[in-house]
Parts: structure tokens; C-alpha cells; sequence
């Protein structure tokens, strides 16, 4: 291979390898001396549980239960919030070492975790608007009717084994299922009792309770099977926090009657904070593009070489090439990034970056092979003709009418990673559409706060699109393309 | 002298030979004509001379030496080639057509190049054209710039493949005389269908059918024969 070839490609992909291979080193590795953080995961969008109160913070029931049970077995805490529709995936795939998330024992769970003793009773409960309008005053009057749980709560279960006439809508949060109802656009929701409660006392929603609990469960914490020790630990410090009252304090924090009780914690956040959450989402969502985007491209020009090439010393990467791009082309991000993080057991922000790189590497490699595929085979044969060497040939012949003709269709990959990245909140990245929703669940107003975020990426997507058509225009008045 | 011996060349996949015993010379001092219908294996011979195809058998020397033997830069300082459709670079300019070669090629300074471009283009009467694109000239203009593009590279011979595919009638003649004036420092040898052209421009050439020649001589000589043939 030609001199400058390496130079200018092979050692920036050797030297971003290294950067990749060495950030998942320093993520893996335990600072010695330290005792080890106690990981523990919930999902931050749960309140009274888990929610960021008025300065930004972690807040919740579940939140200083973490704290408590950390303290008592003298490790220091770290708390990781995720989605819940993959929270028992992340236990099992070691990405923490116990969910302190509010969440309910069942048979099918116990198969594939061990749960601590219960920490506290929930209530299934069903709400509807206080206006009534679908004139239900039962569950059993909610055949037909639509009620809504979060994915893969024990609720949904519960409505769908029993309650077989109900329609039910399964929604990520329970954030949009308030806002769902608040607009009358279901008749009802399942939730755990306290944590709507909560949003009648706290957002004055207008929700109201009807009929009595549904069932009531047991909420424990999960940890992986073979971590026993861990287990008898955690159940040591449950069983001193009930008895020495530690846990009816945090309790009368969150639920007590008289609003002295709960004076400390505010959940409603300020402006200032707001701010800063969302532009410190909006950065790392911004930074994961871009570094996405630059590992992408720097694979797609040699990719996208080799799958224009049919002949040559190459030809045995077309179909290991081939293959991958059309893998990655046909399989939904969303599982590629949870196999990356939990399949390949990589850092949440390598995951993404590895993941939505080896994304637009794969569309961008199509968009340069289709490039050079417009390139009249004539010129190559003109440059060699005149005597440039192959590489000077495509160097300075085919590689510029390529770019130019990619350009447009390139711009457009650019834009679809940038908002591909909304995904990565699923594995745990706290990009700005996962900060949004922390403000939703304790601000409640997701028209403003959803419309805030569509602005800033569109502030950022509009240049690109205005630029891409500005290129296309100026490409088609140098005659590049017919 | 390009001298071309015994020349047989197959496509891959194909039965029939395209070229079969080829032996032609062709001195410095003439202008050549390769003629024939098209599928006769004029621009199979041209491809071969270009070495852009690789013969089974026969030979292809310049001045003696087998151009096989030949490297690159040493070929293409000998021999130039224009092609029927030009290829002109599309996002250069007319003058960076011309002096991207001997930049990059023959890695001489951009500043003697320029010179040089400005020289040739107004030698051959573009030199209204240095800096537009390809996409803004016409193709009697084009056909110009592609061959000061070869000329740039000083060869001592240069093929031309059916150089008249877009010019009119009078276009060609204006053409042809323009060509001669030319011939002073490089030996041309069109590829071309175009007798009325080729009788104009060229000194000697043979007819190809077939594959094989079927003529060759001065080029009155073998436009009579084949005419006589006709008739």
C-alpha cells in the first residue's frame, strides 16, 4: 500500500483503536485501596422514588434507601439510572450490582434473580381523571376501555393475566401515562398507590383513586443469584433500618401526612437547573455524535473503496465487509446497542459510541461506494493514461468527484445519527431526551420541555440539512451530476 | 519507430480472436490511420498500444524496446492517449487538466507547469478557456484541451480514438489542419471510421477487418483499394 495512504488513514483508525481499547480498560478497572462503590441501579423518572429534585440532584424513597443500605455495609454508593424495560438486564449483565428500584417480587423475576427481604408494600391502584368521562367506578367497567402501565411493570402483567376485555397501553414512563390521562386520551392507569398519591398531592394532577387496592406486593432488591454475600449483607442492613427506625423516617420523608415532614425535599426544579441538565445532556448527546460520526467515517472511506473494488488484492475483505454493512443495515439500533452493552459487557458511552459509529460507518460506506460507483470508469483510464500512479489517480481523479457527489447524501447520514442518538438513553447514557424526561416527572409539563428539545436539535440539524442542499446546488452547476 | 509484430489478442470468455497476426510499423515522421468498420479490432490494436490490455503473443516495441518492459513514467513520456470520450476532469479547470500530470506525474513546480499550461493552450488558440470547467465548453473546444492535456506530457507519439465522433463537417476539417500543424514534434495515429478525415489528416494507415489487416500504405493508396473493392 502507498506511503501516504497509511499516513493519512490506517494510523488516526490505529490511534482512535487504542483510544477505544484504553477508555474500556480505565471503565473495567476497580480503584485499589478504595472499598468498591456499591452499584446500584433505578431509573430516576419514578417519583416519589426516584426523581432530581430542585437542585438537579438524585432524590426519592428508593434514593436514600441506596444511601442507607450503602452506608451500613461501608461502601461508598454509585448510582446508575437506567430505563426499566432493561434494568433486570443490566443486573444480570453486571452492569450494577442491585436494583433499589421499587420493584415488586414475582415468580418469573425470582427465576432469574435473588430478591432481598421486602422493604416495603406497594398497592396496585387504579386511577382516572376526576371528571370521569368514561363514567367508570371499578375495574371490571374498564372492559373495552383503555388503562395504562409502564413496560414490564408487574402491573402490565397483572391487567393482562386478568383483565383480558382491557385495552391495555404500555408507555416507557410513567411520566407520558400522567400527561396520557391528564388529556383524557386513556380512561385510566395502574400504578403503585404512593406514586400516584404523589402526583395528586404534589402536581395537583387530576386524578382520583377508584375502588379499593388491587393486589399488594412486596418490594425487595434483586441481586445475581451467585451474589449471596452481597444478599445476607443487604438483608442485615434492612432488618437494622426497620428496627432502628431508619426506614420509617425515610418513609415519613416521602409519604408522611403533615407537609413538615417533607419540607426538605422540593421535587420541583429551577429554571437555572433545568437549564443545565438540558445543556448537559444536549452536550453529550452532541459529543457521542460527533466522536460516532468521525469513528464512522474514517472506516466507511476504506469500507466503501472496498466494496466498489471486484478485482485486486482487496477482494477478500468485499464479503467480511459486505456482510457487516448489511448486518448493521438490517438489524434495529436499539438491539445493537443493548448487545453492545450488555452482550460485549462494554462501558454505556463506549457502547453508544461503538455502536452508533459502526452505524454510520455502514450507511456511509454505501453513500462513498455509490459516490465512486458514479465516477465514469473513463477517468481512471484517463489518469493512468497521463500517467498518474493508481493512487495518484484516485487521490486526485476519482476520490474528489466522489466526495462531491457523497456530500448531500452523507449530510443526510449526519442528521439520522444525530437523532439516533436518543437512543442511548436505553443503555443508560444521560443524553438529553432521558434529562428531559427527569424534568418531566417532577415539572410536568413535557409539551414545553419535549418542544425545548426538538428545538436543539434542530438548531443543530437545520445548518446541516441548509448545507447539504447548498452543496448538492453548487455540485449540479459544476456539472458533476446530470 | 512503433513497431507492432505478430500481434494476436482474446478477449477473456470470448472464442474468437479479436486481433490475429497484427504486424504494423509506424515511423515517426508519419501520421497514421487505423481504419475500419466498427468490431474490426481497431480499438482492441489501439488498447493493446496503450497497454491497456496485455497480449497473449506478438509484440509491441517503441524505438525498439518492448513496452512491457517499459516503466510507467518512461511509457507515457512516449506515448500519449486522447480518448473518443475525452474524460475530461470535470471539478478541474482547464488549466488544472493540464498540469495535474506533470505536477503529480512528473512532479515538476507548479510554477514552470502553469507557464507551460498557459503556453500550450495558447499555442493550440484555447487560451480563452484556462479557467473553465470542463462542463462550460463546447465539444470541438473539449476535444482541444483533452489533447493539449496529452501534449502537456511531451510524447513522442499519441493515439487518437475517433477524435471526429462530435465534430460536423466543417468542424473536422478545421480540425485535421490543426492536427497537421502539430505534427511537427509528435507522430499521431488516429483510431478512427472517418475516412474523408483520415485522407485529410494522415499520411500512411491500414485498414483492419476482421481482426487482421487487410491494407496498408500511403493513405491515398489504401482509400483507392478500398474503394476499388467497393465498386
Amino acid at each position: 500500500m502507498n506511503k501516504q495512504l497509511f499516513r493519512n488513514i490506517l494510523i488516526p483508525i490505529l490511534a482512535i483503536l487504542a483510544c477505544i481499547i484504553t477508555a474500556g480498560g480505565s471503565y473495567a478497572a476497580d480503584e485499589t485501596g478504595n472499598p468498591k462503590p456499591l452499584r446500584v441501579a433505578l431509573t430516576g423518572k419514578y417519583p416519589p422514588f426516584s426523581f432530581y429534585d430542585q437542585s438537579g440532584k438524585l432524590a426519592g424513597f428508593d434514593v436514600d434507601v441506596s444511601k442507607e443500605i450503602a452506608r451500613r455495609l461501608k461502601r461508598p454508593v454509585k448510582i446508575i439510572t437506567t430505563e426499566w424495560d432493561g434494568i433486570l438486564a443490566g443486573l444480570l449483565a453486571d452492569k450494577y450490582d442491585a436494583i433499589i428500584g421499587s420493584m415488586a417480587v414475582t415468580p418469573e423475576r425470582k427465576q432469574a434473580v435473588s430478591f432481598s427481604a421486602p422493604y416495603y408494600q406497594s398497592g396496585a391502584q387504579l386511577f382516572i381523571h376526576r371528571d370521569n368521562p368514561s363514567k367508570v367506578y371499578s375495574i371490571k367497567e374498564c372492559n373495552g376501555k383503555k388503562v395504562a402501565a409502564v413496560l414490564g411493570e408487574t402491573y402490565q402483567h397483572f391487567l393482562e393475566n386478568n383483565f383480558p376485555g382491557i385495552e391495555v397501553v404500555t408507555l416507557k414512563s410513567s411520566v407520558e401515562i400522567f400527561e396520557l390521562l391528564q388529556n383524557k386520551r386513556i380512561t385510566g392507569f395502574v400504578t403503585d398507590k404512593l406514586v400516584g398519591a404523589w402526583q395528586i398531592k404534589s402536581a395537583g394532577r387530576p386524578f382520583v383513586t377508584v375502588g379499593p387496592m388491587l393486589y399488594a406486593e412486596d418490594i425487595a432488591i434483586p441481586v445475581k443469584k451467585q451474589n449471596t454475600k452481597l444478599l445476607a449483607q443487604i438483608n442485615e442492613a434492612l432488618a437494622e433500618m426497620h428496627q432502628d427506625g431508619t426506614m420509617g423516617k425515610i418513609h415519613d420523608r416521602y409519604f408522611g401526612l403533615s407537609s413538615s415532614d417533607s419540607s426538605g425535599i422540593k421535587s420541583e426544579m429551577t429554571t437555572g437547573i433545568i437549564a443545565i441538565k438540558l445543556l448537559k445532556g444536549f452536550l453529550t448527546t452532541i459529543a457521542i455524535a460527533l466522536a460516532s460520526l468521525i469513528l464512522g467515517f474514517i472506516f466507511a472511506v476504506p469500507c466503501g473503496l472496498i466494496l466498489n473494488t471486484s478485482s485486486g488484492g482487496w477482494k477478500v475483505l468485499y464479503w467480511p465487509i459486505r456482510t457487516i454493512v448489511d448486518f448493521i443495515r438490517g438489524t434495529p439500533v436499539l438491539i445493537q446497542l443493548l448487545f453492545a452493552w450488555m452482550g460485549l459487557g462494554l462501558s454505556p458511552y463506549i457502547a453508544a459510541i461503538g455502536t452508533l459509529g459502526i452505524n454510520s460507518m455502514a450507511y456511509m460506506a454505501e453513500v462513498i461506494r455509490s459516490g465512486l460507483m458514479s465516477v465514469d470508469r473513463g477517468q481512471t483510464r484517463s489518469g493512468q493514461a497521463l500517467g498518474l500512479s493508481r493512487y495518484q489517480t484516485f487521490r486526485y481523479v476519482v476520490w474528489p468527484q466522489a466526495f462531491r457527489v457523497a456530500i448531500p447524501p452523507l449530510m443526510n447520514s449526519v442528521v439520522a445519527l444525530t437523532k439516533d442518538t436518543a437512543l442511548v438513553a436505553v443503555i443508560s447514557v444521560a443524553e438529553v431526551i432521558r434529562e428531559a424526561q427527569a424534568i418531566i416527572s417532577v415539572n410536568f409539563e413535557p409539551t414545553k420541555y419535549y418542544f425545548i428539545v426538538a428545538a436543539m436539535f434542530f438548531i443543530v440539524t437545520f445548518p446541516l440539512m441548509k448545507l447539504a442542499g447548498r452543496l448538492e446546488k453548487k455540485i449540479r452547476a459544476k456539472g458533476f451530476v446530470q | 519507430m512503433i513497431e507492432v509484430k505478430n500481434l494476436s489478442y482474446r478477449y477473456p470468455g470470448s472464442k474468437i480472436p479479436a486481433l490475429r497476426d497484427i504486424c504494423i510499423q509506424v515511423p515517426q515522421e508519419h501520421f497514421f490511420a487505423i481504419l475500419g468498420q466498427s468490431g474490426s479490432g481497431k480499438t482492441t490494436l489501439l488498447n493493446c498500444i496503450a497497454r491497456f490490455l496485455k497480449p497473449k503473443s506478438g509484440s509491441i516495441t517503441i524505438n525498439g524496446k518492448n513496452i512491457t518492459k517499459m516503466e510507467r513514467k518512461e511509457f507515457r513520456s512516449q506515448l500519449g492517449v486522447v480518448f473518443q470520450k475525452l474524460n475530461l476532469f470535470p471539478h478541474l479547470t482547464v488549466t488544472q487538466n493540464l498540469t495535474l500530470a506533470p505536477l503529480k506525474a512528473l512532479e515538476k513546480s507548479e510554477e514552470e507547469t502553469k507557464k507551460e499550461a498557459d503556453e500550450m493552450l495558447n499555442r493550440l488558440s484555447i487560451g480563452e478557456l484556462a479557467n473553465r470547467y470542463p462542463s462550460q465548453i463546447s465539444g470541438g473546444q473539449a476535444q482541444r484541451v483533452a489533447i493539449a492535456r496529452a501534449l502537456m506530457l511531451q510524447p513522442k507519439y499519441m493515439l487518437l480514438d475517433e477524435p471526429t465522433s462530435a465534430l460536423d463537417a466543417q468542424t473536422t476539417e478545421e480540425f485535421a489542419g490543426w492536427l497537421k500543424e502539430l505534427q511537427e514534434d509528435t507522430c499521431f495515429i488516429i483510431v478512427t471510421h472517418d475516412l474523408p478525415f483520415a485522407s485529410m489528416a494522415a499520411s500512411h494507415g491500414i485498414i483492419m477487418e476482421d481482426g487482421v489487416v487487410k491494407s496498408s500504405g500511403s493513405i491515398q493508396q489504401i482509400i483507392e483499394e478500398t474503394s476499388g473493392g467497393t465498386e
